[in-house]
């Protein structure tokens, strides 16, 4: 193994001694309940949209942001790992946008720490992602009449880099949770269990609370490597390439993914993921950085058993000791986080694209 | 890596504006639209010295930095026709430089990265080795940067250094190859480079009929060839530029080539040439007007470069048509028409400079046979087709067996 962990053993076993006694605790974490509506820019939203779903973003126009974050799937990713960009795979499941507007940070490394715009910018520029010369990008755009309208339309003038990553993240905001049985107050008498488990027994609020059940920092649970990762070379040349630019050491010996230690290169947080929003679950199987959990109830016995194995993991992860009805209850505390597919028209769009790019007429007479 | 490329795209410009001013500055001095070339022809018509003889290929320049080797000859073989090499494992070297399509592209626009098109013609591969600067514009020095600059390039190869280099390594017998050649444990992007510059350094022709008629086999050129060779040389002019061994005195011309039609017809063209004025560091102004190819221009800003061009070499010419930087002569008649009629094609279309185009360019009054006399000529530039056949792609492996996966994971 490349990068080896070496310390944490001791605070762990300190931590387990302590027996910590979780549901005086839920009180000092940010409370869960409903997330605001975003306000959105209709014209720049639907703008959004088109580009969202045209293939044309990226660099052989053979895939486009909903190939990954997939609509009925939450907008995350149909398999545990994300397929890429076409030539490699990926390494990672692509969390689900529903709700990314709110977030603070986002990638499972937390890499981006600023806004959806450079996201935005990240996911269509990253060779093994989108891999789009966004200065083609711009042209391509230029040479589809409805998006020369529709930016206008926008108020953003003729298409650009620049507003291409405004109006996906405009799009992003339209996309929030709705009719969530957590956030309507209907929720069964097993998901009401559920959620005192939840802030109590089980302790998940520590770490998944506030209004998007995440506290969005980086934790290390033990969630198993993906061995898909390195046994198939089109995920691995993909996160070899990911690695190689992340600077990160030794990248060629490495046997597991190093999480958030990308972003601060220092061994404590090795195999740290940013803790993701539990909202939209019921869509968005398989789950964990690399989609190694197939099923909440999966997940549930996961943190039941007190996570994965990992000397790094987080000291409050240990066994929960729920009972089978427990482990019911806080399911369907969970699904209830879920709420209905943003899958229509008013989200997807629905229009086919055109086959070919209409020549410019008049082109010797008119500017470029 | 991510795809940002306005900051190297900037240095390389500086770059090579302030190359070029070196060599340019006498020219920008005085007549704006005459280059180095031009002012030295002018200086041979007033009787100093001719342009250099067409001589016999000698062998190429090998670079004392990448000497050729069997092993890294076929490995850059091997490479050279690996699609992996690209950005979405589809589009290698071959792609666009086809060994059937005299390793070209025999399209007016080479075809470009998939959702591309390209906009210039792809040129062949084929004594490349000779020439001291590469693309149409001369933007590569070596072969090695030529082949970096392609594989990289938006509308060509489309690949990052990164994930070439990661491909690569998950290859094992590239591993093996890359160890044997250059000692390193995993291949290096800019050994590839050098490995696809050593195969190319293979692909010469030094045994036309004009090297064998030029090293004393005077039976190598019919009377046709030898009445074409006299017009070459006198009445025609070409060696005024297309002089010496590998034909090319590799300056920069406008010889009046009319802008590609497709521009004005094909949309997919045309968001390809907007996209180079954006990457080539056109002015707002340039980039909103800008109609044709601006050429060396775009390297070294001097309004006076606009739609000049490296003089193209005329080896291997009978298997590398279409001709020109922009692939609008399909026939070596139409390009011989072209310059009879002084830089002028048969609708009477020209460059979109005239104020750069060469005073070396002018109706030359060729006959019917003449004009067949030094097509016979240009066509003895040209020996056998070469062809090979393509090696099959080293399959990928995993590095890791799951055991040393599994370990890792008890480690954890």
């Amino acid at each position: 193994m490349g990068v080896r962990v070496t310390t944490g053993r001791t605070l762990l076993a300190a931590a387990i001694g302590l027996g910590v006694a979780f549901s005086a605790q839920a009180g000092k974490y940010p409370d869960i309940g409903p997330l605001p509506q975003l306000k959105t820019n209709k014209a720049k939203a639907e703008l959004g949209k088109r580009l969202f779903f045209d293939k044309r973003l990226s660099g052989d126009a053979g895939i486009s942001c909903a190939d990954c974050h997939v609509p009925s799937k939450a907008y995350g990713s149909k398999t545990a790992l994300s397929p890429g960009y076409p030539g490699n795979g990926h390494f990672r499941n692509a969390p689900s946008l529903i709700n990314t507007a709110h977030k603070k940070v986002w990638n499972w490394d937390g890499r981006i720490g600023t806004n959806l715009n450079d996201m935005t910018r990240e996911m269509i520029t990253e060779d093994y992602i989108m891999n789009m010369d966004m200065r083609i990008m711009q042209e391509r755009l230029k040479q589809d009449p409805v998006y020369v309208k529709m930016f206008k339309d926008a108020g953003y003038g003729e298409p650009s880099n620049g507003s291409v990553r405004k109006a996906i993240p405009e799009y992003l905001k339209t996309l929030t949770s709705r009719g969530a049985p957590f956030d309507s107050g209907n929720l069964s008498a097993a998901a009401r269990r559920g959620m005192k488990l939840f802030k109590g027994k089980a302790g998940c609020i520590r770490c998944h609370n506030g209004p998007l059940f995440t506290d969005q920092k980086p934790h290390n649970t033990g969630v198993p490597e993906n061995f898909d990762v390195f046994l198939d070379p089109m995920n691995h040349q993909a996160f070899l390439a990911f690695a190689m630019f992340q600077g990160i050491p030794d990248y060629m010996h490495l046997k597991r993914d190093p999480g958030y230690f990308n972003v601060t290169l220092e061994k404590k947080d090795m195999g740290k993921f940013i803790t993701p929003s539990l909202r939209e679950l019921r869509y968005s199987a398989p789950y964990m950085h690399n989609g190694m959990i197939k099923t909440l109830a999966g997940v549930v016995n996961f943190y039941n058993r007190g996570g994965g194995k990992d000397s790094n993991k987080s000291k409050l992860l240990k066994p929960l000791h729920l009972t089978g009805q427990e482990k019911k209850d806080l399911v369907a505390f969970l699904e209830s986080l879920s709420g209905k597919p943003l899958t229509s028209g008013q989200y997807v769009w629905k229009q086919p694209y055109p086959s070919e790019y209409p020549a410019i007429e008049n082109w010797r007479q008119v500017r470029n | 890596m991510k795809k940002m490329k306005f900051a190297p795209t900037m240095v390389a410009a500086a770059v090579a504006t302030v190359l070029v001013a070196g060599c340019n500055a006498q020219a920008t001095k005085d007549q704006a639209g005459m280059s180095a070339g031009d002012k030295a022809m002018a200086a041979a018509g007033a009787g100093t010295s001719g342009p250099p003889p067409l001589a016999p290929l000698g062998p190429p320049p090998i670079p004392p930095d990448n000497q050729q080797t069997p092993e890294k000859i076929e490995l850059g073989k091997l490479l050279f026709f690996d699609p992996r090499i690209g950005g979405d494992a589809s589009t290698g070297c071959s792609t666009c430089h086809e060994p059937e399509q005299g390793w070209a592209w025999a399209e007016d626009f080479s075809r470009g990265y998939p959702g591309t098109v390209h906009w210039r013609n792809s040129q062949t591969v084929v004594n490349s080795a000779y020439f001291p600067r590469q693309f149409w514009a001369g933007s590569a020095s070596s072969n090695e940067s030529q082949a970096r600059s392609a594989a990289k390039g938006g509308v060509a190869g489309n690949g990052e250094d990164d994930i070439m280099e990661a491909r690569l390594a998950l290859i094992p017998e590239y591993r093996a190859r890359f160890k044997k050649v250059f000692g390193t444990d995993y291949p290096h992007i800019f050994d590839v480079w050098r490995a696809i510059s050593s195969f190319e350094r293979t692909l010469v022709q030094r045994d036309t009929p004009l090297d064998k008629y030029l090293l004393g086999d005077k039976t190598a050129l019919s009377e046709e060839q030898l009445r074409g060779k006299a017009l070459f040389e006198g009445k025609a002019g070409c060696i005024q530029c297309h002089n010496g061994a590998i034909t090319s005195d590799q300056n920069f011309y406008n010889i009046g080539v009319p802008p590609n039609k497709r521009w004005e017809e094909d949309g997919l063209a045309q968001i390809t040439f907007r996209f180079e004025q954006y990457a080539k560091g056109q002015t707002e102004e340039g980039y909103r007007t800008a109609k044709s190819d601006w050429g060396f221009y775009y390297r070294s800003k001097n309004p006076g470069d606009k739609g000049k061009f490296r003089t193209a070499p005329l080896r291997y010419l009978a298997y590398t048509a279409p001709y020109m930087h922009n692939g609008v002569f399909y026939t070596l008649e139409e390009v011989v028409d072209f310059y009879d009629r002084g830089g002028f094609d048969e609708e009477g279309r020209t460059t979109l400079f005239p104020e750069t185009k060469s005073p070396l360019i002018k109706p030359l009054g060729l006959t019917d046979d003449e004009k067949a006399d030094l097509i016979a000529f240009l066509e003895s530039m040209s020996g056998e087709e070469i062809l090979m056949e393509k090696p099959e792609q080293p399959p990928y492996a995993p590095l890791f067996t799951k055991a040393e996966l599994k370990a890792a994971q008890e480690a954890k």
